[in-house]
Order: structure tokens, then C-alpha cells, then sequence
């Protein structure tokens, strides 16, 4: 039964091939720039989250801290709320990380005094306590011990970044939205322009005894078809963006953290198949509004 | 009258057809046509013969009376009935109606495979019917390469394709020169044997001269009825 309406919906859609490329094109325009709103999102969130794991605060110890007194305070670090783990970095510690960042260039550090670098302690925070107003705070309380020379953490650039993606995500959302409402008025203008297109043909099915149904599944075929094909092309051209953006990130070494990602894969079936059953089911919205005779 | 009603396929009680703003197409017209009767409907040009037709496969509406097809009331059919009721009916209309963009073939198929048909079963069916209304040759054609006798022929083709219980033809024979003429009356004539109910509309003295067969004249909408 499903068979020859599919074969019905194809011969169609090679009748009218132009029509169909157009608004197949403008589904995938449409859900092109959503899903590229969407990565550029996810990829800024997965920065942010990145740094704000590493970039945990940072104790520098005044210069004149005794060794002896170390152990004291990394149990009064541990011990806070909110940390989940303490690494000190002894000032030879800091002078070898400076001198693999530099490189080729080290010997500009040659003779310096390795003490010039205070000793400090690098925190990492629990997941859950990971909030600017909390690490703010916290820091706050810890810059005032006594052999505390100064707390620095990511405040400000962080910070930034959230309420940029905060701002996005809302960006996001309503850019779907407004996609959402495009590709609805144009699948549906194209819809309008088809049936009237074909105003003798239904009229005509109509009369050889052609149920409403029978009428109006070819259409809704190729509405799903198109929104199926045209996601699909979305999603394709920006793996390859992804893919060849990929390749240049790779290339800047202090990128190299932070990498790339694609959007996970259950998300980009539910974008095809919603953007598949969108049109389909407005289609069929449409046709039952306008085939009423 | 329902006595009436048991026998009669096509049963009208008092039927007016009013065009707006002023035109009246049919006025009071009684007709009963029983099952198996081949009945010709005659009557100059604008006498009404395509309303009456068009009445009885539901494109119009009466303005006045009942209509009794097969014993149902045509004024509580509702439109998802339609369909199934105009199965039953095969139409040739008077200005053929067949899809420009779809070959012969598919013309003709489309009468069956509204019905829920598939490819295999009809293919046969359809290639025979188009073979004996004389087109075998021209099935992948599409209608605008046809002659206008040959589009004719297409539409009878599909009108009797699904083997309808009743079939109204409406002037099947305008364009079509007197052997061909004889051939679709005698397609008609056999369908008729099989027991299938033929109303057809013609100005076409050819056809009724010989008089063997009921015939209903229409003037101005009013029908005098042997
Ligand atoms: N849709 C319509 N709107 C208004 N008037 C109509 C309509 N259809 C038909 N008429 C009028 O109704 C009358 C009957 O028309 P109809 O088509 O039934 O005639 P006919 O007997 O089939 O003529 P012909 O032999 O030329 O086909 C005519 O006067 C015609 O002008
Ligand atoms: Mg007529």
C-alpha cells in the first residue's frame, strides 16, 4: 500500500524537479546556519569548561614562606570546600614549565636565579562548586593568610565567556526559531504553489474517486524527503568545515588543548529527523487547509 | 416511489439546478433508470444534459430535490464517502479531463489505482483496455500528442477501467468520425450486456436514430421522459 505512493511521490518530484531542488536547498540553508549557530555554541562551552577546570585558582606563597611551613597550608587548602585536589609547584617547578614553554628561546633565562619564581599551589575545583561568584569568594578569603602573597584565577576572561555563551545560547534559540518559521513559509508557499500549479490534477483525482489521502501523501513524501536530504547536506557541509578547521586548529600548538568537536552524533540525527517530520507534518498542515473543497 | 426505489439505480425526485445568478439548468425533473439500462440522454446544446450528469456524480449539488443513487441519498453523503461512491461511477466527461503530464497509460491506471490497486495487477487489465479503444500503439503518449478523437478514447478507456456499476458518458462520440463512433458505442453496448447501467449524454443522432434504446430529451431543463 505504502509502496506505490512513494513510487507516485518520486515520478512526481522528477516531474517538478527545479521546484523540489529550490526548497530542498532552502531547508538545508536553513538548517545549515542553525547547526552552525549550534557547534560554534557547543565548541564555546567546551572551551569554557576546559578552562574552567584548569584554570583553577592559583596560590602564590610570599618569597620568605619557610619550607617547613608548605604541608600546613597545602592541609588548609585541601581541607576548603569546594577543592578537589592541590599540586604544588616549587619555584624549580615553575623555572622548568617556563623553560619547555620557551623552547628554542631558554637561554634567555640563562642565569637567572631560579628563586625568582614564588613557590605557589594550583587548586582544582569540584565540578559542581566550579562558579565565578564561588571562586571569587573563596579566593578572596585565602588572599588574606598571612603567607599569602596574592590568589589569581580566571575571573575575568571566564567570566566573560560565560555570559557571552549565556547571550549565544539565547541567540541560538530564537535563530532556530526564526529558521524554524522560514523554512516553514517557504516549504509551505512552495506547497501552496504546487497544488495550484495542479488545481485540474487533484480536481481531476477528485473525480476518478481519489481519497484525500491518496491526494495528499506524495506530497507529504517529498516534503519529508526534502527535509530529510536537505538537514542531511547541512550537517555534511559542516562536518567538513569542522573537518577542515580541525586540521588548522591542530597547527597552533597553544590551541592544542582545547581541540575541536564535532556535535555529537544522537544530536544530529534529532536535528534531520525533526527537520524530516517538520516539514512533513506542515505540509500535511498545510494541504488540509487548503484541499478542503 | 420506494418501491421504486428498490429497483432503480438512478432515482430523481423533483431535482432543480440553479446557476447563479439566474440560471436555471434543470427544473423539476423525475427520473428513474433501473439496473442494467442503457439510456440516452438527447437535448440541443445548453438543455442541461451535462448538469444532470454532473448532479449525479456529486460535482454539483441540486438546488432542489433528491437524488437516490444505488439507494443512497446523495444530500447525506459525506465527503469521506465521496470517494467510494464515485468508484462506482465512470465518468467520460465532455472535455475528457485526463492528466496532461501523464502518459496514456497512467491515465488510464489512475482509475484503478485510486482504488488501493498495485503495479502487477493492473498493468494487464490496462494494456486491454487501452488496446480495444484502439491506442495500443500510442500508450506512452501523453495527451497533448494526441488527436482530439484519440484523447476521447483515453477517457473512455479510463472510465471503464475499474469496471464501474454505472457509467455516464458525456457526448463520448464528439470527435470522433462514424466507424470509431460505432466502435465506442459497441464498447458501451458490451459493458451494458455485462450488466453495467450506461447513461449517455449525445446530440449524436447517429447513435439514438435507430431507436431501439430509451431515450430522454432535455429542453431548457425540463426532461419529457417516455
Ligand atoms: N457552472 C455553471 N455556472 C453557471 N451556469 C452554468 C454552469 N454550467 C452550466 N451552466 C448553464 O446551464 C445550462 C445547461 O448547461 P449544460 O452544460 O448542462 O448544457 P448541455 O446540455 O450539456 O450543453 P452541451 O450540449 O453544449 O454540452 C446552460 O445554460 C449553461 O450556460
Ligand atoms: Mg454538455
Amino acid at each position: 500500500m505504502i509502496n506505490p505512493y512513494i513510487k507516485r511521490a518520486f515520478s512526481d518530484l522528477k516531474r517538478n524537479l527545479m521546484t523540489q531542488m529550490m526548497t530542498t536547498a532552502v531547508v538545508a540553508l536553513s538548517v545549515l546556519i542553525f547547526i552552525f549557530f549550534y557547534f560554534i555554541y557547543l565548541n564555546l562551552q567546551h572551551v569554557a569548561e576546559i578552562f574552567g577546570a584548569e584554570l583553577g585558582p592559583v596560590v602564590f606563597l610570599k618569597k620568605d614562606v619557610p619550607a617547613g611551613r608548605i604541608p600546613d597550608i597545602y592541609q588548609k587548602l585541601i581541607k576548603l570546600p569546594g577543592v578537589e585536589a592541590v599540586n604544588y609547584v616549587s619555584p624549580e617547578d615553575a623555572m622548568n614549565r617556563l623553560k619547555t614553554f620557551l623552547k628554542d628561546e631558554k637561554d634567555v633565562l640563562e642565569g637567572v636565579d631560579p628563586d625568582f619564581l614564588p613557590p605557589s599551589f594550583e587548586l582544582k575545583i569540584t565540578p559542581a562548586f566550579r562558579d565565578i561568584g564561588n571562586i571569587s569568594s573563596m579566593a578572596g578569603r585565602i588572599d588574606k593568610w598571612p603567607e599569602v602573597y596574592s590568589v589569581r584565577y580566571g575571573q575575568e576572561w571566564i567570566g566573560g565567556l560565560e555570559a557571552f555563551i549565556r547571550v549565544f545560547r539565547i541567540i541560538v534559540v530564537i535563530s532556530a526559531f526564526f529558521l524554524l518559521l522560514t523554512a516553514a513559509f517557504v516549504v509551505s508557499s512552495t506547497i501552496r504553489l504546487a497544488l495550484y500549479a495542479r488545481k485540474e490534477e487533484i480536481e481531476i483525482l477528485h473525480l476518478v474517486g481519489a481519497t484525500r489521502m491518496f491526494i495528499q501523501t506524495p506530497f507529504i513524501i517529498q516534503a519529508f524527503s526534502q527535509g530529510l536530504v536537505g538537514s542531511s547536506m547541512a550537517a555534511g557541509i559542516v562536518f567538513f568545515c569542522y573537518l577542515y578547521i580541525k586540521n588548522i586548529v591542530a597547527q597552533f600548538t597553544l590551541l592544542g588543548g582545547i581541540g575541536l568537536y564535532f556535535l555529537p552524533w544522537p544530536h544530529i540525527v534529532s536535528i534531520i529527523a525533526i527537520s524530516a517530520c517538520v516539514c512533513a507534518v506542515w505540509t500535511a498542515f498545510v494541504i488540509r487547509k487548503s484541499l478542503v473543497q | 416511489m420506494t418501491n421504486l426505489n428498490k429497483i432503480a439505480i438512478i432515482n430523481m425526485e423533483g431535482v432543480s439546478k440553479r446557476y447563479l445568478p439566474d440560471t436555471l439548468a434543470l427544473y423539476d425533473v423525475h427520473l428513474h433508470i433501473t439496473k442494467g439500462e442503457f439510456v440516452f440522454l438527447t437535448g440541443p446544446s445548453g438543455s442541461g444534459k451535462t448538469t444532470l450528469l454532473r448532479l449525479l456524480f456529486c460535482a454539483e449539488k441540486p438546488s432542489v430535490g433528491e437524488i437516490w443513487l444505488d439507494g443512497m441519498a446523495l444530500s447525506s453523503i459525506t465527503p469521506s464517502q465521496l470517494p467510494y461512491l464515485r468508484r462506482k461511477i465512470g465518468v467520460v466527461f465532455q472535455d475528457f479531463k485526463l492528466l496532461e503530464r501523464h502518459s496514456v497509460f497512467e491515465n488510464v491506471a489512475l482509475s484503478l489505482e485510486v482504488t488501493g490497486l498495485t503495479g502487477g495487477h493492473i498493468e494487464k487489465r490496462v494494456k486491454q483496455i487501452i488496446e480495444r479503444v484502439g491506442l495500443g500503439d500510442k500508450i506512452k503518449r501523453f495527451p497533448p500528442q494526441l488527436s482530439e478523437g484519440e484523447r476521447q478514447r483515453v477517457a473512455i478507456a479510463r472510465a471503464v477501467a475499474n469496471r464501474p456499476q454505472i457509467i455516464l458518458a458525456d457526448e463520448p462520440t464528439g470527435n470522433l468520425d462514424r466507424p470509431r463512433a460505432k466502435e465506442v458505442l459497441s464498447i458501451l453496448e458490451e459493458l451494458n450486456a455485462e450488466g453495467t447501467t450506461i447513461i449517455c449524454a449525445t446530440h449524436d443522432e447517429r447513435l439514438y436514430e435507430r431507436g431501439y434504446k430509451r431515450t430522454l430529451r432535455l429542453y431548457d431543463g425540463i426532461l419529457n421522459s417516455p
